[in-house]
């Protein structure tokens, strides 16, 4: 709509003209309105000026803008300025205004020249048609020109410190007459850089190329968008990204929504990304989401995604392998369905101390999530270890429910024996994962077990009754017992828990009870020299930090019970040797060499460990008048006591000791 | 380069070593030589040598919890500011373990916050000059 009357100013009609006002009521678009346009041409050599009273770009207005024009020409078809300079609101701005207008027709064409070479041109055909076009237009002067609009991105620029240049068209109007509206946005950022001010959002470098077009309808507009990240790299918090994908959308905008009806993302990893989302308009907050990964490879996903988001600390020990299908629902802002498909993936994570550590797969199957409805787990485990313990292939099967996962019964192979869960269950809770579970471990080899480990083979087997395995905190509590039948006799372990099994600080406490453990087999086991015999053994309050032990009140004594009883030489060597100087009799030290074995009635020796002292005592009421202690009390012919003298033992020292003599098999010093 | 580098790292060292012993003394008779101790200040220790720089530039400063925290990233390459991340938050691991293991060894789980907050003020009593810590809760340059 175009209101227009000349206003010729001055004195009588003879009188030359000093003043000549062109008063423009208004210009409207969909995209801009101007109202109460003047354009003044005074005598006396002051430049001719238009005055916009009132400018409104979409929800943003203005008053008082003022242009002034050095070259000028009013001409029948139409107004000209050249060389401009635009004031808005009493302020200058740093650009030079070159427009044309034609009155009759309402063409109008504006071209803004920047100081730096960069242009912007806006052409509007007096009709529906505008197209606006940046040249080499940097995001700083955007910034500027964007404040006068709206002072809210302007000062996002800036606070991001963006920078970089735009090549872009705009063109905006029917492409025939009568028709809807269509908008096209093309372009290309490139040279392109931001950052957060603690360096967490970040790009640089970059170029991206984009091509957005949109077309009325009757409730809003149909929209298309294809962008391309052509060069560059960011660091999106926690993920570092680089230059690649491309993202191809097409979708609506309504009056209350914006629809994003599929987007489909290319990216190096994955075979493909794809999502539809609804949005509110006020305030962008998101209502529905459904976003697919079709065969995303693990190897990439996993170091660059997964890891980063999941598990930060650990990014460094965590290897994947294989691939991953995902797809995942959202209603009205809310997780409403998860579904992950793996096909022969894999995860492991190498051990803090640079060990074999844990690692499972490959992976295959199919777990699906939904908030409102029960869903069944299907997991095929074709295998993996525990440090030195291998697992066997075995089936995963679990019902899923809100927060709740409930296996079915599994069984795991471990080295030759089986460990068998039943009734397990996890639960999620606001301070994390909790789980329960009954526990059987069909008995394991000892052979296989000590050959896993690195232990000399040993004959028996390990087996376990945990009824009641708990799971809270990062702490396992195994309630139960875990049998080891060894050396003729068992070990029995009650009282189990473990926290932070996987870590550096990885705990272990435990109560054992051994009982008729042959002598003659564990030190033949151990190149300890020969002892024939039985001990039983009670270890409380055992506890192992990082798998070695820091605490625990330990008494072994001779199991009752009328058995052969004789200790060779090189084991009362072995024993002197554990209790430091002075553990024998000067006496009997001859003796020692002249026989291969002795008899004895009992052993019996207890350490109290804490704070890396062991506290020795020797067989009960075996107390000397010399101080020292017995260890073993000899009996028959020939006999001979092994006597300690050194009561506080440190621990490492001790620990060493034991070594050499079973490692390095040497012939301890007597003194 | 090496020398110095050899320096810097044995510096290093000595200032990880020196807290935590001094952290341990103002706690009173704390046992910190646990094998989880022991393993947590060589991880602590190992990964210092990469962790000074970032000191030293404001990329990680020492916050009031007893962590460290990215503080300025920017000042590192953007593509190394993940493995700075992984640095941050495996260093963090570290020490939440080692000041709940030291309350643990002293058979006192209840005093993990205590020892936090001495570890803590030592870390920043004992910074170097120019390092980055959090005072009040803002960040000051020492």
């Amino acid at each position: 709509m175009l209101g227009l009357a000349l206003l010729l100013g001055g004195g009588p009609f003879a009188r030359a003209i000093d003043r000549l006002q062109l008063s423009i009521g208004g210009l409207t678009h969909p995209a801009f309105e101007l109202h109460d346009i003047e354009l003044g041409f005074a005598a006396g050599g002051s430049p001719p000026r238009l005055r916009i009273g009132r400018l409104r770009v979409g929800a943003s207005a203005w008053r008082d803008i003022l242009l002034a024009c050095p070259q000028a020409s009013l001409a029948r078809d139409g107004v000209a300025c050249l060389a401009g300079t635009l004031h808005v609101g009493g302020r200058r701005l740093p650009l030079q205004v070159d427009f044309t207008f034609d009155p009759v027709s309402a063409h109008l064409r504006v071209d803004l020249r920047l100081p730096s070479g960069a242009s912007l041109s806006l052409v509007h055909d007096g009709e529906r048609r505008f197209d606006a076009r940046l040249n080499q237009v940097s995001i700083d002067e955007l910034a500027m020109l964007a404040s006068l609009f709206d002072a809210g991105p302007a000062d996002a620029l800036r606070r991001y410190g963006a920078s970089g240049r735009i090549d872009a068209r705009l063109v905006w109007g029917p492409p025939s007459p009568g028709g809807r509206d269509v908008v096209r946005f093309e372009g290309r950022l490139s040279d392109a850089g931001f950052s957060s001010e603690d360096g967490l959002h970040a790009g640089e470098q970059l170029a991206v190329s984009f091509d957005a077009s949109a077309t009325a309808t009757t409730s809003g507009w149909n929209w298309q968008l294809r962008a391309a990240w052509e060069q560059g790299g960011a660091y999106l918090h926690p993920f570092y990204l680089q230059a690649g994908p491309v993202l191809q959308a097409q979708g609506q905008v309504g009056a209350e929504q914006i629809r994003i009806e599929t987007a489909s993302l290319t990216m190096e990893g994955v075979q493909q990304l794809a999502l539809s989302a609804s949005l509110w308009r006020g305030g962008l907050v998101l209502d529905r989401l459904a976003v697919s990964l079709a065969s995303g490879d693990l190897a990439v996903l996993g170091p660059r995604w997964l890891a980063p988001l999941l598990a930060p600390a650990l990014v460094e020990r965590l290897r994947f392998a294989g691939t991953m299908s995902a797809g995942l629902t959202m209603d009205a802002g809310v997780l409403t369905g998860l579904e992950l498909v793996f096909d022969q993936a894999g995860v492991s994570l190498a051990g803090a101390a640079g060990d074999r550590g844990l690692a499972f797969g490959p992976v295959s199957g199919h777990v699906p999530w939904r908030a409102n409805a029960q869903t069944q787990a299907d997991l095929r485990i074709e295998g993996g270890h525990w440090e030195a313990l291998s697992l066997g292939a075995f089936d995963v099967r679990a019902r899923l429910k809100g927060g709740q996962v409930v296996f079915s019964p599994m069984q795991v192979p471990v080295l030759d024996g089986v460990l068998a869960l039943e009734g397990l269950e996890l639960t999620r809770h606001a301070e994390g994962w909790q789980g329960r579970a009954g526990v059987v471990l069909e008995p394991l080899s000892m052979q296989a077990l000590t050959d896993a480990v690195g232990l000399p083979q040993m004959a028996g087997v390990v087996s376990a009754s945990l009824p009641g395995v708990r799971f809270s905190h990062g702490e396992l509590t195994l309630d139960g017992a875990l049998v080891v039948s060894v050396f003729d006799g068992y070990l029995h372990v009650t009282g189990l828990r473990v926290s932070e099994p996987f870590g550096l600080a990885s705990h272990l406490q435990a109560d054992v009870e051994a009982r008729h453990i042959d002598l003659g087999q564990l030190t033949d086991t151990f190149s300890f020299g020969s002892i024939t015999g039985f001990a039983d053994l009670d270890l409380k309050g055992l506890e192992l930090v990082r798998w070695r032990p820091t605490r625990f009140d330990a008494r072994l004594a001779s199991s009752p019970g009328d058995y052969r009883r004789r200790i060779s030489q090189r084991a009362v060597q072995n024993i002197s040797a554990l209790g430091g100087a002075g553990a024998m009799a000067a006496l009997q030290r001859g003796l020692l060499g002249m026989f291969e074995t002795f008899g004895y009635r009992e052993i019996g020796l207890s350490c109290t460990l804490a704070n890396g002292i062991c506290d020795m005592e020797g067989i009960a009421r075996g107390e000397r008048a010399d101080g020292g202690f017995r260890i073993v009390r000899g009996g028959g012919i020939p006999a001979l006591d092994v006597i300690g003298y050194n009561r506080r033992v440190d621990w490492h020292e001790l620990l060493g000791r034991i070594q050499r003599v079973i490692e390095d098999n040497v012939t301890p010093e007597l003194h | 380069m090496k020398a110095l580098t050899r320096i810097t790292r044995w510096l290093s060292g000595l200032l990880v070593g020196g807290v935590l012993a001094f952290a341990a003394h103002a706690q009173g008779n704390l046992e910190i030589d646990t094998p989880a101790i022991a393993a947590l200040k060589a991880s602590m220790q190992q990964r210092h040598a990469q962790l000074a720089p970032m000191y030293a530039s404001g990329a990680v400063g020492l916050a009031v919890d007893g962590t460290v925290a990215l503080r300025d990233a920017s000042v590192v390459p953007l593509a190394q500011r993940s493995g700075l991340n992984a640095l941050v938050a495996a260093e963090n691991a570290d020490r939440a373990a080692l000041y709940r293991e030291i309350a643990r060894a002293n058979q006192r789980p209840e005093w993990e916050a205590d020892v936090r907050r001495t570890f803590a003020q030592r870390w920043i009593d004992r910074a170097q000059a120019g390092w980055w810590v959090q005072r009040g809760g803002a960040w000051v340059k020492k």
